[in-house]
């Protein structure tokens, strides 16, 4: 096993390479366990917390890649086909609200009479 | 008789045929059907329904349509990975001294094992894992809120040989 896996690194590799890295990295955590439990050994004890780690930034770097490729897949299609968990999250509330177009609408009327009749400013002169 | 005036060759029977005849002759489908409508037009189309036999007081249900699902776009974008698979649900092995006993006389390894394995899962882990078939599953949970898993392998496989490739001898 390298020293210290890279993120970098692990961003070159594809999907099945992840998935298999990983597959090795636990069996390689599972003996480290039967180690931990039979016959401490320092060395032994150290590396588990690299392992974990190592675990942790494949799974992360899997998974990263994974929604990228499918935000890029969906973001041809309109915004009411896209998967709901790729939409943006903010709150409930906020994407219950108004959207700006809708909360910004006003009747041909209204708008005419705000482009013939404006706020008017004046100045008083000195 | 030769005194008799010829007639002419006009038959008795009025053989000039009327347009209604005519229609009649040519497509008698037309004319049932024609009937029936003005028969339909004056009756009303209801016909007289029976009654449905009822065999029971309760009222059930009938059979309503149901159509299969077909979503314009998956929910979720990716489908849940399964979590609970035979990393996460065997944690370790004991070498303790009844555990070890237990090695060589009742053909048994035991596991502490993730609290929410249930038994079949157990079994279906140690499979995987040592590629060895699992007889049967006992579990308690300790004391210390952890589950430990006493695996009882099948008489074809020594759990002796299966300590010995994980290294707990």
């Amino acid at each position: 096993m390298a020293e210290k896996t890279k993120a970098f690194e692990l961003r070159t590799k594809n999907k099945t390479q992840l998935l298999e890295h990983l597959k090795e990295l636990r069996t390689e955590l599972s003996s480290l366990r039967v180690a931990q439990v039979k016959s401490p050994n320092p060395s032994k004890l150290a590396k588990i917390g690299t392992v974990r780690k190592a675990i942790a930034r494949v799974l992360t770097v899997f998974n990263q890649t994974q929604k990228t490729h499918l935000r890029a897949v969906y973001s041809k299609k309109s915004s009411s086909k896209i998967p709901t968990d790729l939409r943006y999250k903010k709150t409930r509330a906020i994407r219950r609200r108004l959207s700006n177009k809708q909360a910004k609408s006003v009747t041909l009327r209204v708008a005419k009479t705000a482009t013939n009749f404006p706020q008017r400013v004046f100045a008083v002169k000195a | 008789m030769a005194g008799k005036k010829v007639k002419s060759n006009t038959p008795k029977q009025d053989l000039s045929v009327s347009k209604s005849k005519l229609t009649s002759i040519k497509a008698p489908a037309a004319a049932t059907k024609a009937k029936a409508a003005a028969v339909a037009v004056k009756k009303g189309t209801s016909n007289k329904s029976t009654r449905k036999v009822r065999t029971s007081v309760i009222f059930r249900r009938p059979v309503t349509l149901n159509n299969p699902k077909k979503p314009a776009y998956p929910r979720r974008s990716v489908n849940k990975i399964n979590k609970m698979d035979q990393f996460r649900i065997l944690k370790a092995p004991l070498t303790t001294e009844s555990a070890t006993q237990k090695i060589e006389v009742s053909n048994t390894i035991t596991f502490m094992v993730d609290m929410f394995a249930n038994k079949s899962q157990v079994a279906d882990a140690v499979s995987k894992m040592y590629e060895v078939k699992v007889k049967r599953v006992n579990t308690l949970i300790t004391p210390r809120g952890e589950k430990k898993a006493f695996v009882t392998l099948s008489p074809e496989f020594e759990a002796a040989d299966v300590a010995n490739k994980i290294g707990l001898i």
